[in-house]
């Protein structure tokens, strides 16, 4: 009797197995496939691109509308039903079509300011020289520029088609890390570049022959972020470079250089705080008024000779009496409102500020991980 | 393989060998109750695993057997890769693991790829959960994984033979050759596994465009894809040694080499060609442990002494035409001597004193060849000294005591002692129902990598703080027809200066001690057997844990969203089944486990779709026959792992197989 009630009990433990593995056959740990939504983004709405996490595949699109105030986050994925990939680098709009660099998942998407959609894409394939795409500087209406950070070449596409259709060799020594090429600025027919990886240099390249043509040596490590003002001058800010134990590769001290483009001179160096915060540059519309995240903000006339000692914006400062770490800035060149992004601890939502272009504080909003990069339709 | 064909050889492929069947009579494996309780297991929550459990797929590794068979959360970037565990929602550095006595945790990170662990080298596991791991040894914030050889019993010689075949191209090849006398022991295993591992998956992360001649868009889909530069390559061989001197001494060596080969698999949001980059991990380990043991009705003396050597060499290149380049090409050698000493005294039957010291001395030269991550990373050598004094003491029968304190030194750094007190109460015998609780404080000392790593090591870092108390019940009763273990375990734990790495502005990472994290929550566990009739038996392993484990560390700024929310990647609930059915010579084996959601940011972000993993259950099957051909024992086994086809990721962007086979054959001399 008592076996007899073991078989039962068992065969009741089986069924029950049985029913579990049919019930949890349904459930996937995928997210399987996305709903893709309809945008109709409003006008001078602004794109805030969301880093995310190195090899981790979290890097979002946000979308801020300013006059409600609304801010649409994952706005890539909902419109179209795909990841934007590893490491979102930079975002730049040009005719209608923004143009987001994601370095790690070696693509340049090309996605419909109004709708979100996807346009067309350059993929680092095995036809091109693309590895890391970092930033695109348009060229032309046919031309547009790709700096790499492993790549020893800009790369060259058409911004209309998304047809990949050359390199520009950038001549720099592989062997020592330094073929890295940055941001991208063009003044008459020259497109500049900084060299940020372990390097001090800015490249010259000739968009009429795609030919990299000269070389501007500084004396500060890694020049991170650049921009030109209206008078044709350079305004790059780097971030100092480090020193090792074994090994030098700077001195820590982030510097701030106006450079005439046409001569390659140097008309202001000036050494900045040390800090762990971020440096970044950007210009305002008419390229008369610099600023820079420096821990803080700082705003500057072109024309001026040194950094203000007084900050334009301080970073916001808690309660408690913490700063918070800038990690974006950019300068809506409609109304020339101030966009400054803190990414927190690296791995959260990150916040961006929204000031005035008197510095008076606007609005902020949560956005995706890592915010750093900002364009204005 | 289709599914078809492989149901024809896993499942039917057996029934064939009913006209060589021999019956078999189903014992009842020896349980472990409480009611002879050793001294030594005073108030300590351990999960046993044993050879029937690691011997239950033999081509699994340990991160497989873990996550199973017990309560520990592995993160696994894909099937053969980095897979690490973490006990009770700590950090996969809390995990110490020993092997044969001597820590094998890497010496520059602090943790261990349980993927590179063949499970057939194991013959016994034991894991300790919080404060019961500084039994073993300190730091182990989270838990403790001791990892042992045994002598084989056979006398004479022996030797056993499995081959397995799999889906993508999976082959496992297992060898182990035996001899053993009355005084002598050896045993020889080798272990060689290879695969092509690009297995399809549909990947949900892209999509591809379809556009009609004029290059208007039609539709999209998202594309089938194969895993990329998953491929791998492992070989490892494990000698041992065991000598019996008489009066009660024992000689051990043991020796194991490792080679592994792997390609570490592309991102799904990857764009570039794996043709263009070889993106890979090679590594050459030699470990050896020579030990002593000497016992006496009273006493226990051991001595060991240890080496171990470990190559990791990370290459990422790209061969494309004239960009081709070294992205990543680093390579690490660290060395590690080892001695150790134990008493164990039985003073009388109510009261053992136990004593040991430890001493590791590693060294550690790590650089980068490529040119983008210019120079040495550190060359440096570390002295570590621990010692060790414990009490345990019965005063009733009904009634123990324990109490642990440990004392390491890190070069001239001496560690806070590290104390831990345990407690059993018998509360019923028949059932062999105890009551257990643990109190202990525990540190853990920055990695060689945290410390010295160039550029971003921080010398200044302070060992992290673990505060642990633990409460439980546990009961074990044993029958003609059936058996029954079960324990349920209640924790809470807080960790302080718990290490963090966080990117800074110059292109690299920098640790600090910056979180301060509350784990907390209940382990159980159910193990039973019952002999349903004659020549059938019916055996049942269930394990449960649910681990908040909460970020209450102080705020980065008034933006920090984190405080309080669970640890990125940490599921609140995992739990497992494993049942076995058995008649005669045919094991039929089930397998479920499930880990629920998991975030990937420190604020638990749900409103966009990276912010979190959704839960998953994984069921295998698996069916064996064993028997006789002549002199010779075999067995055939199939198994479906991941049956219902699961599209599922345990890390973002690191989609993982659907349903795939394997097929062994078992030779045994």
């Amino acid at each position: 009797m008592k076996n007899h009630r073991f078989i039962i009990s068992s065969q009741l433990f089986v069924y029950m197995l049985l029913l579990a593995s049919v019930l949890t056959a349904a459930c996937s740990g995928s997210d399987g496939e996305a709903e893709e939504e309809n945008f109709s983004s409003t006008p001078g709405g602004v794109f805030i691109l969301n880093e995310g996490n190195f090899n981790s595949g979290n890097a979002t699109l946000s979308y801020y509308d300013p006059e409600t105030k609304k801010v649409e986050n994952g706005v890539f994925q909902r419109a179209n039903g795909r990841k934007l990939g590893d490491t979102g680098q930079s975002i730049m709009i040009w005719d209608g079509v923004a143009y987001i660099a994601v370095e790690n998942s070696g693509i340049v998407w090309g996605i419909d300011v109004e709708t979100f959609k996807v346009k067309g894409q350059v993929v680092a394939s095995s036809e091109t020289k693309i590895i890391n795409p970092r930033y695109v500087q348009i060229v032309s209406s046919t031309k547009a520029y790709v700096t790499d950070l492993y790549s020893p070449y800009v790369n060259v596409f058409n911004p209309k088609t998304f047809q990949w259709t050359g390199a520009i060799p950038t001549g720099q020594e592989m062997n020592k890390g330094y073929c890295s090429t940055e941001e991208m600025v063009q003044v008459g027919k020259y497109v500049y570049t900084n060299c940020w990886s372990y390097s001090k240099k800015l490249l010259v390249l000739d968009t009429e022959r795609d030919e990299m043509v000269r070389e501007i040596e500084l004396g500060s490590w890694q020049p991170k972020s650049m921009k030109a003002d209206r008078n044709g001058k350079l305004w790059v800010i780097t971030d100092g470079g480090y020193t090792m134990e074994s090994e030098s590769f700077g001195d820590d001290v982030p510097h701030l250089y106006r450079i005439d483009a046409s001569t390659g001179a140097v008309e202001l160096d000036q050494a900045l705080d040390t800090d762990e915060a971020n440096v970044q540059i950007e210009m305002n519309s008419t390229g008369d008024v610099v600023y820079l995240i420096n821990n803080d903000i700082y705003r500057m006339s072109v024309t001026d000779t040194h950094v203000p000692v007084r900050p334009f914006i301080k970073a916001p400062v808690d309660s408690n009496g913490k700063r918070h770490k800038l990690y974006g800035i950019g300068v809506n060149p409609r109304n020339g409102e101030i966009y400054v992004a803190d990414a927190v601890d690296y791995a959260q939502a990150g916040v961006v500020y929204r000031y005035g272009e008197d510095g008076v504080l606007i609005d902020q909003f949560r956005v995706g991980i890592n915010p750093n990069h900002f364009a204005f339709k | 393989m289709r599914l078809s064909s492989f149901i024809l050889c896993c499942f039917l492929f057996p029934m064939l060998m009913m006209a060589q069947e021999h019956r078999e009579t189903v014992h009842l494996e020896d349980v472990q109750v409480v009611a002879h309780r050793r001294l030594k297991d005073v108030g300590v929550e351990m999960t046993k695993l044993d050879t029937v459990v690691l011997r239950d797929n033999i081509s699994l590794s340990m991160a497989d057997i873990l996550s199973k068979n017990s309560t520990v959360f592995v993160k696994s970037y894909g099937r053969a890769t980095e897979s690490l565990v973490e006990f009770r929602g700590t950090s996969p550095s809390h995990t110490q693991v020993t092997w044969n006595g001597m820590r094998i945790n890497s010496p520059m990170l602090g943790t261990l790829d349980f993927s590179t662990i063949p499970a057939y080298f194991i013959d016994e596991a034991n894991l300790y959960h919080g404060a019961s791991s500084i039994n073993l040894l300190g730091g182990g914030l989270g838990g403790a994984v001791e990892m042992t050889n045994k002598p084989v019993e056979k006398r004479g010689w022996g030797a056993q033979f499995v081959q397995g075949i799999g889906s993508f191209d999976t082959y496992d090849d297992f060898l182990r050759l035996t001899y053993g006398n009355d005084r002598l022991s050896s045993s020889t295993r080798l272990v060689y596994s290879t695969a092509d591992n690009d297995y399809r998956y549909t990947n949900y992360d892209k999509k591809t465009d379809v556009y009609d001649a004029d290059g208007n868009w039609l539709r999209s889909y998202h594309p089938e894809e194969r895993n990329k530069s998953g491929y791998f390559d492992d070989f490892h061989v494990l000698q041992e040694l065991y000598y019996d001197a008489g009066k009660g001494n024992q000689l051990g060596l043991s020796l194991w080499y490792t080679h592994s080969k792997r390609g570490l698999p592309f991102l799904s949001v990857d764009y570039k060609d794996d043709s263009d980059f070889k993106n890979e991990q090679q590594l050459n380990t030699l470990r050896g442990v020579l030990s002593w043991e000497q016992r006496k009705e009273q006493t226990k003396l051991s001595m060991k002494g240890g080496y171990s050597y470990s190559d990791v060499g990370y290459e990422y290149y790209t061969t494309r035409q004239e960009v081709s380049t070294s992205i990543t090409n680093s390579q690490s050698y660290s060395n590690t001597a080892f001695l150790q000493a134990n008493l164990d005294w039985m003073l009388t039957p109510q009261l053992m004193l136990m004593g040991g010291a430890d001493f590791y001395y590693t060294h550690v030269n790590s650089h980068d060849r490529s040119p983008f991550h210019i120079g040495k990373n550190f060359d440096k050598g570390r002295p570590e000294y621990h010692v060790n004094v414990q009490a345990r003491w019965r005063p009733v029968p009904i009634f123990s005591l324990a109490g642990v304190v440990r004392q390491e030194v890190y070069r001239d750094d001496f560690v806070a002692p590290i104390p831990a007190l345990f407690a059993d109460l018998i509360l019923y015998q028949p059932w062999n129902l105890v009551l257990k609780a643990s109190i202990a404080r525990n540190y853990r000392y920055p990695s060689m990598d945290d410390l010295y790593f160039q550029p971003g090591g921080n010398p200044d870092l302070s060992p992290e703080r673990g505060f642990t108390y633990d409460a439980g019940l546990e009961m074990g009763v044993k029958k003609k027809w059936w058996t029954l273990r079960a324990n349920a375990t209640l924790f809470d734990s807080h960790i302080s200066d718990w290490i963090l790495w966080t990117p800074n502005t110059k292109g690299f990472w920098e640790p600090s001690n910056v979180k301060k994290v509350h784990n907390y929550g209940l382990e159980a566990m159910l193990d039973g057997s019952v002999l349903l009739a004659k020549d059938w038996k019916l055996s049942l392993l269930a394990n449960f844990a649910w681990t908040p484990s909460k970020n209450v560390g102080e705020d980065i700024n008034d933006n920090d969203a984190s405080y309080g929310k669970q640890l990125c990647y940490v599921p609140k609930v995992s739990a497992n089944v494993n049942a076995r059915l058995q008649w005669r010579s045919w094991t039929l084996a089930y397998q479920w486990n499930h880990y629920s959601e998991r975030y990937t940011t420190t604020s638990n972000e749900v409103n966009y779709i990276t912010g979190r993993l959704r839960p998953y259950y994984m069921t295998d099957l698996s069916l064996e026959k064993t028997f006789r051909l002549r002199a010779i024992d075999c067995a055939v086994k199939g198994v479906v792992n991941n049956l219902y086809s699961t599209e599922y990721v345990t890390v973002l962007s690191r989609p993982m197989p659907r349903r795939n086979y394997e097929i062994y054959l078992t030779i045994k001399l």
